[in-house]
């Protein structure tokens, strides 16, 4: 197993390095630099230059993309070109809890619900209730999210006032975690329905699945009550296939944590992102690429582990 | 074990919760009455915008976000007032020579910055030499270009002498805010840009001192006690980043945001907004004007007539009612109504497609057999680019196209994003045929920027626009600082523009601002939103 894992974080590295290629790549393919948001009468062309060499935006592709690497490596982030002088690792410490703390309630949400409605779904297959949750399920799909998070501050923060309607805590207000907790159902829900319908889905499947199986017919046959022969034997069983399910999902948490955080104003990393591609804020890009990437082979990675643990049949 | 999983998570769940914290758990807790009252009649003026700021320095930052804070923090020697008049800030009052080449300021005294320096003429002196520096790295170069030298005279005057009469620099330069000398003075120019104090700790003479930047959030600014024009009434203002527009129209519904600017898609919500009494809203013409621009580097475009032929095709009024709601007034001409050098006598080219095809027939433009116009086997088609981060300039591109195409001429459309975009439309490259944008004029109205020959090269005449006449009478705009004079010749320029029709120009864009009905002070301007903000008060 510990051989595993170390052999899983090896891989990792060559991994991580090709995306910040092919990132480091398209975003200088992509038109323009961070002075093109300077298009402004009052700028001397000298000026613009300096700035320019100033930061190395002038150099090769090749030459700007070492020394990052070079400097990335060393654990340094550099500087936001755009907010001169600051450093990114503070701008990243001030948003990644933010956005860790959305995704894990997000996640926790979308479990919680989807995993009992798949469960429901695949043991009174169709039924009425199979086939409603199917439907809600498709109707989460093929809604998009945004949508719903705008729907959701029309009606339960504007009209009803239940929620507010943005930000991570009340301001000026002293802290206080019910106060948190108030500013985080609203995104966190939007969040998780993205994958809660896909999850519901799943679990349906891999639970119709493993109730076809032999040994839940020898249960039965062996006059266990139904329910203890779902729980007990089906449910743990139908779980693992879910897991793999965890790992995959990361990624869809951060493209969507971006949309999240720009409709209900919460100061993650994906708003941090948004801002540092239209400014073409380079090495802040790059540093959202490299930690969403991070995060996203370490989830893959723990969701490997974990299957482990809850398959014995699984062996590294 | 199931149970132990689960104690995890919601530990590891309150512990980031309570690693959010701003650690002002520890202020006392006041009861909820006190909280109450505190918000009717507590002053906290709470701004939205969806762009957050940069940099609070105004010789390194170029966003709106951070020049309006900038505006809170800082004073400069003049402002201008709701009509671009200048007036004395730091300033008491001001003289110029004869020959418009020395300017005297006669600075206020008692002023204070907020960690109680006293402000003199050295600060002055400071400022003005940032960017006549020969290590600054900054955006801000060219408006102190003309400036031969800033001398201090006593502790309350300074004296600027410039290498050349320049109308706008008073409008222009003079409205530069002054850093404090004290605290920056023995920063090496090259490092400037990259200060702390730009970002945690900028200390000005302005109504509002910098309090915090919460990242990603929101900037705090407290009232300035000893702010020389009088203690702010308000206690604070609160600079909040929404990104989302739909979701700061509902925060100002809520009334989670004071004040807010309303771009044209939205104005039909905050009319609706204002019918239930939730908001109030002003509005009136902005300094900016919206066209179709041309390249006239194109064989298409060189012909003038060829030009207003497209103009007459196209039907602004309709443009203005049906993608605007009617928030915009039909343009003839480059400038704005809201600008003091307008002139509202510019040739007109009205709405006439059967005029437009007879004037290109004359140029030798017949319809061919698919309806599309052709001359010398060459068909009259052509690309038409814009930016996908403007919706009312697409929607203007698609019926801009239509009409086009009632005329026989066959355009297609280009969206490209933002950076794409100035890339391909700015110097070196002008890679378009015709673009639909718009030009913001700036406190000065000096058109120099967009028709002058000088222009072409690096400026913003993407156009490649050149007239002889043009280019004498506003080489001689700056110099003149008669305003009746200057306004004269500006005007004259501008209608020899509109005659050209270097662009068919649509119309001058109006600017709205909604506010809460209990906030008194605002009101839409295109000069100085947020003139006299330390007047400004709640109910």
């Amino acid at each position: 197993m510990a051989s595993y894992i170390v052999r899983r974080i090896l891989y990792a590295i060559p991994l991580l390095f090709l995306i910040t290629i092919i990132s480091f790549g398209m975003m200088k393919m992509a038109p323009g630099d961070p002075t093109a948001l300077m298009m402004d009468p009052m700028i001397k062309k000298e000026n613009l230059v300096a700035y320019q060499e100033a930061y190395g935006l002038n150099d090769n592709v090749l030459v700007q993309y070492v020394r990052w690497l070079g400097n990335m490596v060393q654990g340094n982030f550099g500087e936001s070109l755009i907010r001169q002088g600051v450093p990114i690792s503070d701008l990243i410490t001030a948003r990644l809890p933010n956005t860790l703390l959305l995704m894990l309630v997000s996640s926790f949400i979308a479990f919680l619900i989807s995993i009992p409605l798949g469960v429901i779904s695949a043991t009174k297959r169709n039924s009425l209730t199979d086939y409603s949750i199917t439907f809600v399920s498709f109707l989460g799909i093929a809604t998009p999210n945004f949508w719903i998070g705008l729907v959701l501050i029309m009606v339960f923060s504007v009209n009803l006032g239940w929620f507010p309607t943005g930000g991570v805590s009340t301001l000026g207000e002293p802290f206080s975690i019910w106060d948190r907790i108030h500013h985080l159902i609203l995104p966190a829900l939007v969040l998780a329905t993205a994958d809660m319908a896909g999850l519901t889905r799943y679990s349906r499947s891999s639970m119709l699945d493993v109730l076809r199986q032999d040994y839940i017919r020898t249960a039965k046959a062996n006059g266990f009550k139904n329910s203890t022969v779902i729980f007990k034997h089906g449910f743990r069983n139908g779980l693992i296939p879910i897991i793999t399910i965890l790992g995959l999902m990361l990624p869809s948490f951060i493209g969507g944590s971006v949309i999240i955080e720009s409709i209900f104003a919460w100061p993650g990393i994906g708003l941090l992102f948004v801002e540092a591609a239209f400014q073409r804020d380079y090495p802040v890009i790059m540093a959202v690429v490299v930690i969403a990437a991070t995060l996203v082979v370490v989830g893959n990675l723990l969701a490997d582990i974990l299957y482990a643990v809850f398959d014995p049949r699984i062996e590294y | 074990m199931k149970k132990r999983f689960l104690l995890a998570v919601v530990l590891i769940m309150t512990l980031i919760i309570a690693a959010c914290s701003d650690g002002t758990a520890n202020e006392v807790e006041k009861n909820q009455g006190d909280k109450k009252e505190e918000a009717k009649s507590g002053g906290r003026l709470l701004l939205g915008t969806t762009a957050a700021p940069t940099l609070f320095n105004p010789y390194y930052s170029t966003d709106t976000s951070s020049s309006t804070i900038e505006g809170f923090i800082f004073s400069g020697l003049v402002t201008v007032d709701t009509d671009f008049n200048p007036e004395g800030d730091l300033a008491e009052s001001w003289e110029f020579s004869d020959d418009g080449l020395t300017w005297t300021f006669k600075l206020r005294e008692n002023v204070k910055w907020h960690d109680g320096e006293d402000f003199t003429a050295d600060d002055v002196v400071f400022s003005y030499n940032i960017p006549l520096h020969e290590d600054y790295i900054g955006p801000r170069g060219l408006p102190f270009e003309i400036i031969e030298e800033v001398n201090k005279v006593d502790d309350y005057t300074v004296e600027i002498i410039l290498s050349e009469p320049y109308a706008p620099f008073i409008t222009i330069t003079a409205q530069f805010e002054i850093l404090p000398e004290h605290i920056l003075g023995d920063v090496p120019i090259a490092d400037l840009g990259k200060q702390a104090f730009n970002t945690k700790e900028p200390i000005g003479t302005g109504p509002f001192k910098f309090t915090e930047w919460k990242e990603g959030e929101y900037i705090q600014l407290d009232a300035f006690e000893d702010y020389f024009k009088g203690k702010p009434k308000l206690e604070s203002i609160i600079y909040k980043i929404v990104p989302d527009t739909n979701t700061l129209m509902a925060q100002l519904q809520v009334g989670d945001i004071n004040l807010a600017g309303i771009s044209p898609q939205y104005i039909e919500t905050a009319k609706k907004l204002e019918e239930q009494g939730k908001v109030e809203v002003s509005t009136g013409d902005s300094n900016a004007f919206e066209y179709i621009g041309y390249n006239l580097r194109n064989d298409l475009f060189k012909d003038k007539e060829v030009r207003q032929a497209l103009t007459h095709a196209i039907d602004k009024d309709a443009i203005v009612q049906a993608i605007l709601d009617g928030a915009g007034t039909v343009a003839h001409g480059p400038g704005s109504p809201a600008n003091w050098a307008f002139n509202p006598d510019m040739p007109e080219f009205e709405y006439n497609p059967e005029l437009a095809k007879k004037k290109l027939e004359e140029a030798g433009w017949t319809p061919g057999a698919d309806g599309v116009l052709e001359k010398d086997g060459k068909k009259f088609e052509f690309v038409l680019k814009t930016t996908s981060a403007n919706e009312i300039r697409q929607q203007i591109a698609e019926v801009v196209q239509q009409q086009w195409s009632e005329i026989g001429v066959k355009v297609s459309i280009e969206l490209l994003e933002w950076s794409a975009y100035v890339e391909q439309t700015s110097p070196p490259l002008w890679n378009f045929d015709a673009i639909v944008a718009g030009w913001s004029i700036g406190s000065d109205p000096d058109p120099t920027w967009f028709w002058h020959t000088s222009e072409i090269e690096n400026g913003l005449n993407y156009n490649g626009f050149s007239n002889a006449r043009v280019d004498e009478l506003l080489s001689k705009n700056t110099q003149i600082s008669d305003l009746e004079e200057r306004k004269r010749i500006i005007a004259e320029a501008d209608a020899i523009v509109a005659e050209e029709q270097p662009n068919t120009f649509l119309y001058y864009v109006q600017g709205s601002l909604a506010k809460s009905p209990t906030l008194h002070g605002p009101e839409f301007n295109a000069a100085n939103t947020y003139y006299k903000i330390h007047e400004w008060y709640f109910d």
